[in-house]
């Protein structure tokens, strides 16, 4: 290829297209002017006019002293016409019908003026001309539209084989000069198959139907849309449908093994529980990887406010990432999610697209007549249960570790030296037993409303939407998670399609009630034999001894320490848009979200043992208030024309971005009474835990261009200049670029002619950086917080250097992530099977760590920039395959699989730095070094393991942990079926994952302890006497060496088991009932469905739950559902 | 421009040419100022002040208020969390002496830090709070000493009771990891990237850092008790004992040196205090814990609305039903035999006292005695007890043991016979300089039992400690084994500073 000529042509090609840009932009301001000036202008009235061969002049000046509307022509056109003319009391309209009637000339009506240009060409196409000068002999004018009959405006209409091509403008309108009579047009559009027509004169309107193949279905990219086909960045996205298809509360749940390079677990299955989003993978060492959540395109919060929250141990799965700000997203108000992963698709985002964009969309109004649509669900939760000791089982395991210790159970609660108190051995009744599994962890109800109303003419698009969800917590007690939310979005256009406006609003509440505190764990561990729940007279039991202490803490008191976590959420946007010109359009969106929570949790008194009940500040409230609120502007100006056999797009804009975030956490004490505890006036003492108050602002100055020739060659150039307040003030910007290109190769001759059965083939690249300030805010001011003492020491203020500020680093920059791509898409048998492979490359570099310093510093750690690199790398494939497809049967099949790596690549200096501990270069992050478990010391009955020289030792140290672990998934992905028999709709979707896990059940609590663990205490063999070879150490009360060596078995790798799953996620089985029995009920659409989440995992991890793989948090709950869903 | 093709406008259309340029300008103009005003503008935009829950630490030194409110912090942060929160200073009174003799944990708890302290069975993992909560209260110390010597707008008296105090704080603080863990980094600068790479520095520097910051301390601090402004001063007899003063320096001087063996110098610093009747004098057992008392020399004033002392919180027993995972200790028989017959002091009701369940009786510690929450109390006004840290009983025991090593056996005797008789006991009948120094050792058992560790660091720096903990000794009465490397507890931090070593045996 030389590529010489071609620069030279884009060289002047760019010259021209700048003259062509002003040239447009000044007609432009020049209609605008016009309209303006002529508002004023008389309104509609008759006309009456009596002329005899009078200059066409003459007869303009007398219309428009009688209409008001001006006229506006070439002074040659109308040269010597005289015209006769005779109407009485005719409309405009009809004036000008006559007037015109025999001339060689047309007239378009523009607001308030009268356009006359040369019929062969209209007024503005002369312009064009002019501006071209081209030569023209044939004009093929025509008018685009979509199925119902609207206009689409920006599609590009192109003559076949040449590079003469144009785009539609607002009312749909294009002409194309100078074609060939027998050359074909063809019209393409962003989410519509496309069109090819013979050229004429005037085609007339032409109607585009919508794409329903893979590649074609409209994706949604930041500020603007696109489809598979065209793409150039990695992105996936998930449907309505999909998301409609499962019972689920958390718009993410929905996500899980849908998408590839996408890994979610739901860290808890308590209702408004934590998830875990990485995408590609974890980018920082230390910093958060979250992606960037865009809702409507207004960021939303990614994490909720930990600090001064809280419920966060009981919503987050202790440790875990907290609770989802996503929860409080209705899923069924959500039009498409798409998951943005590699450069080219983020770094519009810049800085903040590190790690990922999630984009939500929630539904819009579509013309219409009016349409309500209900969705009705029911159904039931249920929790995985696992299979724990018996009553015998943990008798006998009790009674030997006393023996082993050489101890004495005793009832009596104040026994001493060889004899320990043991109530579940001398109290309780042995006879009992309780799976506490079972009484703890309930089934709970499921109840899902959705329901709109939504319509629109083509100027005026609504709809209103609400729902209501109630879901049983799953524990005893009344408790459940409620949830209503009002949506609505208006669309509103002007009538020449110029200035559009969209106004869309979500507000959510939710009422989460739940006990304080996890009771999951209480169910694994309660002694089997441990007494009812309930006294006769219905009050707590506290099982009494004979001194009126209470012989165990009734796992209940948990339902008399209430917690309610009110949420209420607004997300709204404002969308304004006006095209100056075909092509060229300003607009800005406006954004507002404020997510509000306010949190209680008490203790009654009959959450206490009655003998304590009488110790004064039992009664207490902890009350947390937390709001965040962001708002964001985001004006653009976008640009698309036609330069030789491509179009340009061009987007500017910039982002201004505020988020105030506010909470309080404060502990009323001393009660009085019950009665008034959720006032806290009523308090005697009032304790304020945390107090926060930080604003966060970001801007940006963005810019993208896009080229696309001939449907051929696409490429991508996006920069973007990035401010956050979250550094310094000698770092606060950083710039950050994209490139990316594709290359549909199908679309070359020689592949058509040769490869045939190819019907689409794109290889794509990218490559560029985007960064991360998910760091906090202020981190690098080093500051000093007042302590809150509830008595002022010597009664002045106090204050404190701020735990994770104190030591600060004014000068960390922005952390950079490169990331680089390459894919492949095939489409075979028209499209029908889709095949897609990329390979990913992301390096984190310049990693902004919370260094771990020695706690001499008197810190843990300090803020900084490390040049150490991350890189995750990644295998994606996908395959979408139309098996069969006609009017009463079809089936397809998606599979997707992924096979991430993430590996520390470089760390200078690991040797010497803080890190030398945790991290290895060549390894995942998140290694988990362990020494190697060697099982029980036939002598000692204690777990024994293998040191550095592989001897045997009952103490590693650090330096014996030499083998290497990752919890990280390995692969992962989903399989889909979705089958359709006449009415009947069957989806079958299974996810996969394999991965190792971490299982603290067996080395968790120490057997012999008063709690009960899995069978397999029981049923291996444990150690008795010395020279017993077994694989369970000696039993124990609490002997300090037994529970040490349970300890660090626990912290070896016989707590690291294959915790690879396979799990049918999601079935959805649905009837359409006929359309003729619904007529009589004046139903448009109705179909009754059961659907099933979670239904069945396969898996050998063995404890409650593979994907959470915790023993103290509520695994992730199956859901059955029936539901209706209705169209009226 | 002849591109464009002139479309002459008829008159009667109002268009004029000139005004359509402007505007074309002017909406080019608009459009620049769109894209280019975030360009210009953003860097006023993006930068943000400084939260209002927040003081900049660049700002604290520029005012009084401010100033006082960080040493403030540290008392509150001392005393904020009780005995059982290891690490705080109020849990050398249980975490030390776990490790010791003078405590029988109950045998249901199954708390692994405590089993490991008591059982003397701390392993590499130990979980290091002491020694992390201390460089962090030493970091400020530095900080301030750093701030305090450069700031311009402080009133000199505060700024120099402030100095003094930082220069106390940060000697007191190294005597305890010293004496926890032997051997440990001496970082005397808030600059982390000096101290991050420390190594150990063997124990006699530090001591004498110890030395010079007291020293420095001595001098600085002010003379009696200052009022909450730092300049006004209380009375003597309504003094709020809240804030290390000149004897507090000299107090904690004078058991520095004998831990160090400068009994000279042990004596002299214990007689500056004792000699300043004006502010000391022993007072009755039952007086000695209250808040103010003249055995106080310096106290911590609690901070925790509703309650007194975190001390009286943990060892008493709320109930009548004894003792409980929440306050698993009582006195061990080692240490209830110790006591003479006739000691007031174990005397229920006195400084012990005890619940019996059944035929077993379970003595525990009584010194401060308000332990039941007590909504009103929200002012120090309201407080019955505050924390002691340094008293006057201690200053006779460390003057007393200095003088049986400089072999004054006569001062020494009348100095151990002043805490005996307070404690309605005859005078000691050791004659000899062995004998009197057995017979200190005693006396500290038993009248600093539950106070800040010194049982613990009695046993370590007399060379007592092995015998006491090792075979057929306490641990294991505790269902331990004890190896003597158990006496320096586990250093954690080696995994985070390579320089780092770690003590013997672990």
């Amino acid at each position: 290829m030389n590529f010489t000529p071609k620069s030279t042509a884009a060289h002047s090609g760019a010259r021209q297209t700048l003259k062509h840009i002003l040239l447009v932009m000044k007609l432009t301001t020049f209609l605008l002017i016009i309209a303006l000036v002529q508002a004023s202008a008389k309104g509609y009235s008759q006309i009456t006019l009596h002329e005899k061969n009078a200059p066409l002049e003459k007869v303009f000046k007398e219309i428009k002293q009688q209409s008001g509307y001006a006229f506006i022509y070439e002074n040659s056109a109308i040269d010597q016409t005289k015209i006769s003319l005779d109407v009485n009391n005719a409309s405009l309209e009809s004036t000008l019908k006559v007037c015109f009637a025999n001339l060689p000339l047309t007239y378009k009506i523009v607001d308030k003026a009268v356009v006359i240009q040369q019929k062969e060409t209209s007024f503005i196409d002369k312009v064009k001309e002019a501006a071209k000068a081209v030569f023209t002999n044939i004009d093929v004018t025509g008018r685009v539209l979509d199925e119902q009959g609207l206009p689409i405006p920006s599609a590009t209409v192109t003559v076949k084989g040449t590079s003469n091509a144009t785009i539609t403008d607002a009312k749909g309108y294009f002409v194309l000069k100078g074609v060939d009579d027998k050359s074909i047009i063809l019209i393409s559009v962003i989410g519509y198959e496309k069109r090819e027509i013979s050229a004429k004169n005037n085609i007339g309107d032409i109607k585009l139907v919508v794409a329903t193949t893979k590649l074609d279905e409209v994706h949604i990219i930041p500020y603007g849309q696109t489809t598979q086909r065209l793409t150039v960045g990695n992105i996936g996205s998930v449907s309505a449908k999909v998301i409609s298809e499962q019972p689920i509360q958390n718009p993410l749940l929905a996500l899980e093994g849908r998408i590839p390079g996408l890994f979610i677990t739901q860290a808890s299955g308590i209702n408004g529980g934590g998830v875990n989003v990485r995408i590609q993978g974890q980018n920082s060492i230390a910093k958060g990887s979250d992606p960037l959540f865009i809702v409507d395109g207004v960021p939303y919060q990614s994490q909720m406010l930990k600090t001064t929250m809280i419920g966060s141990d009981l919503l987050g799965g202790l440790g875990g990432p907290g609770q989802s700000p996503l929860n409080f997203i209705n899923p069924g108000d959500i039009q498409s999610i798409e998951v943005l992963k590699d450069a080219d698709a983020t770094a519009i985002y810049g800085s903040r697209g590190a790690n990922g964009v999630i984009l939500i969309t929630t539904k819009t109004g579509s013309v219409g007549e009016q349409r309500i649509d209900v969705n009705i669900q029911q159904g039931v939760q249920f929790t995985p249960r696992i299979t724990e000791m018996s009553t015998s089982q943990y008798l006998a395991m009790r009674r030997e570790a006393f023996r082993n210790d050489g101890l004495i159970p005793s009832s009596n609660p104040s026994a001493s030296g060889t004899s320990v108190y043991a109530p579940d051995l001398m109290f309780w009744d042995t006879t009992r037993y309780t799976n506490w599994q079972k009484e703890l962890l309930k089934s709970a109800l499921y109840t899902n409303v959705n329901a709109s109303i939504s319509g629109g003419t083509v100027n005026n698009q609504y709809l209103i939407g609400g729902s209501y969800n109630n879901q049983g917590a799953g524990f005893p007690g009344d408790y459940n998670d409620q949830k209503g939310t009002l949506h609505f979005n208006l669309t509103t256009t002007s009538a020449n399609k110029k200035f559009k406006i969209q106004l869309g609003g979500t507000y959510l509440v939710d009422d989460n009630r739940l006990p304080s505190t996890d009771l999951t764990n209480t169910a694994l561990t309660l002694p089997p034999d441990a007494p009812v729940l309930y006294n006769t007279d219905g009050t707590l039991n506290w099982q009494l001894n004979s001194t009126g202490n209470s012989t165990w803490t009734n796992p209940l008191n948990f339902l008399y320490q209430k917690y309610s976590n009110k949420t209420s959420n607004l997300i709204g946007n404002l969308l304004t848009s006006y095209e100056l010109m075909p092509g060229l359009q300003i607009a800005s969106t406006f954004g507002y979200n404020k997510l509000g929570t306010d949190e209680l949790k008490y203790r009654t008194l009959e959450s206490v043992p009655p003998a304590s009940r009488g110790t004064a500040g039992i009664l207490s409230a902890n009350f947390a208030n937390n709001t965040v609120d962001t708002w964001s502007i985001e004006p653009q100006v976008s640009y698309k024309t036609k330069i030789g056999k491509g179009f340009l797009n061009l987007l500017i804009g910039s982002t201004f971005q505020e988020i105030k975030s506010n909470g309080l956490n404060y502990t009323g004490s001393g009660y009085s009474t019950i009665a008034t505890i959720e006032d806290i006036k009523s308090a005697a003492t009032v304790t304020i835990n945390s107090s926060l108050a930080s604003v966060y602002k970001y801007n940006a100055l963005f810019s993208r261009l896009g080229y696309t020739w001939d449907d051929k060659y696409i490429i991508d150039l996006t920069a973007r200049r990035d401010g956050s307040s979250r550094f310094g003030e000698n770092n606060l910007f950083h710039n950050f670029w994209s490139v990316g290109g594709a290359w549909i190769f199908s679309e070359e001759k020689l592949i058509k002619d040769n490869f045939s059965f190819l019907s689409y083939g794109k290889f794509r690249a990218s490559y560029g950086t985007t960064g991360n300030d998910q760091i906090g805010d202020y981190q690098y001011l080093s500051v000093y917080n007042s302590l809150n003492n509830g008595i002022n020491y010597q009664g002045s203020t106090s204050l404190t250097v701020n735990a994770t500020t104190g030591l600060s680093n004014p000068n960390f920059q922005w952390e950079e992530t490169r990331k680089m791509q390459f894919g492949i898409d095939f489409g075979f048998v028209k499209d029908r099977l889709l095949l897609n492979a990329t390979y990913s490359r992301n390096r984190s570099s310049n990693e902004l760590l919370n260094y771990q310093l020695p706690s001499i510093t008197g810190f843990s750690s300090i803020i900084q920039n490390f040049p150490a690199t991350i890189q995750n790398t990644s295998w994606e494939f996908s395959l979408n395959s139309i098996n069969s497809s006609n009017a009463n049967f079809s089936w397809s099949t998606s599979l997707n699989l992924t096979i991430p790596r993430n590996e520390l690549v470089d760390f200078p200096n690991l040797a010497s730095s803080t890190y030398s501990g945790t991290v290895i270069i060549g390894q995942p992050l998140g290694v988990i070094k362990a020494p190697h478990f060697l099982g029980v010391d036939p002598a000692t009955g204690l777990y024994q393991f293998a040191d550095r020289f592989g001897n045997p030792t009952a103490s590693p140290s650090a330096l014996d942990a030499n083998n290497y672990y990752t919890t990280l998934p390995t692969l992962y992905g989903g399989f889909q079926n979705s089958l359709r028999y006449k009415s009947i709709q069957v989806d079958l979707f299974f996810q996969f994952v394999k991965q190792k896990g971490t299982f603290a059940g067996q080395f968790g609590s120490s057997p012999g302890t008063a709690n009960n663990g899995p069978e397999s205490f029981a049923n291996l063999s444990h150690w008795q006497q010395p020279g017993d070879i077994t694989s369970i150490q000696r039993y124990s009360t609490n002997n300090s060496n037994v529970s040490l060596a349970q300890a660090r078995a626990s912290s070896s790798d016989a707590a690291i088991v294959d915790a690879s799953y396979i799990r049918l996620k999601n079935v959805s089985v649905s009837y359409a009932l006929p359309q003729t029995a619904l007529h009589i009920f004046h139903i448009k659409t109705a179909k009754i469905y059961l659907q099933a989440q979670n239904l069945m995992t396969i898996t050998s991890y063995p404890g409650s739950d593979p994907e959470n793989q915790s023993s103290i948090v509520l695994p992730p709950k199956k859901t059955l559902v029936f539901g209706m869903q209705a169209g009226f | 421009m002849k591109l464009f093709k002139y479309y002459p406008i008829k008159r009667d259309i109002s268009i004029d040419m000139r005004k359509l340029f402007y505007t074309i300008r002017n909406l080019a103009v608009l459009i620049t100022l769109c894209v280019a005003l975030p360009l210009s503008g953003c860097k006023k935009y993006v930068l943000v002040s400084p939260s209002t829950t927040t003081v900049l630490g660049t700002a604290v030194y520029a005012s009084d208020a401010t100033a006082i409110a960080v040493l403030n912090g540290l008392y509150s942060q001392m005393i904020r969390l009780g005995p059982s929160n290891e690490g705080s200073i109020c849990s050398l009174s249980f975490f030390t002496e776990l490790s010791g003799d003078e405590f029988t944990l109950l045998n249901t708890v199954t708390n692994s830090t405590q089993l490991a302290y008591y059982q003397n069975n701390l392993g590499v993992n130990g979980t290091g709070a002491f020694w992390a909560n201390f460089y962090n209260y030493i970091y400020t110390c530095n900080a301030a000493i750093e701030g305090l010597n450069a700031a311009t707008g402080l009133t000199p008296a505060v700024q120099q009771q402030l100095l003094g105090e930082a220069k106390f704080l940060r000697a007191f603080y190294y005597f305890y990891l010293v004496n926890l863990y032997g051997d440990v980094p001496l970082a005397l600068t808030s600059d982390y990237t000096k101290n991050v790479v420390l190594a150990r520095t063997p124990k006699d520097q530090v001591y004498q850092q110890i030395v010079s910051d007291l020293t420095d301390a001595e001098g600085l601090l002010y003379d009696g008790y200052l009022q909450a402004n730092l300049i006004l001063p209380y009375t003597a007899t309504t003094a709020e004992r809240v804030r290390p003063n000149k004897y507090a320096a000299a107090a904690l001087l004078a058991r520095v040196y004998l831990y160090t063996n400068k009994y000279a110098e042990a004596i002299t610093q214990a007689s500056i205090v004792i000699n300043n009747s004006t502010y000391y004098a022993l007072t009755p057992l039952n007086n000695v814990y209250l808040k103010n008392s003249k055995e106080a020399i310096w106290q911590l004033q609690p901070i925790n609305a509703g309650v007194n002392t975190p001390d009286a919180q943990f060892f008493i027993y709320p109930t009548t039903a004894g003792p409980t995972t929440s306050n698993p200790v009582f006195l061990s028989n080692a240490l209830l035999g110790a006591f003479e017959p006739g000691d007031q002091r174990k005397i229920n009701g006195n400084w012990v006292n005890s619940v019996t369940i059944g035929t077993t009786t379970y003595t525990y510690p009584f010194k401060y005695k308000i332990y039941l929450n007590n909504t009103s109390v929200t002012t120090a006004s309201a407080l019955t007890e505050y924390e002691m840290v340094l008293r006057l009983g201690e200053q006779y025991l460390i003057r007393s043991e200095a003088e049986t090593q400089q072999n004054q056996l006569t001062q020494a005797i009348a100095d151990l016979n002043a805490i005996r008789s307070r404690a309605g006991l005859i005078g000691t009948t050791a004659t000899t300089q062995q004998q009197l120094l057995a017979a200190i050792l005693h006396e500290r058992q038993v009248e600093l039992f539950s106070e800040s560790g010194h049982r613990w660091f009695d046993l370590k720096r007399t060379g007592n400690v092995n015998a006491v903990m090792g075979s057929g000794g306490a641990t294991a009465l505790k269902g331990g084994s004890w190896t003597p490397t158990q006496a320096l507890y586990p250093i954690q931090d080696i995994l985070r500073d390579p320089q780092l070593t770690q003590n013997p045996g672990y």
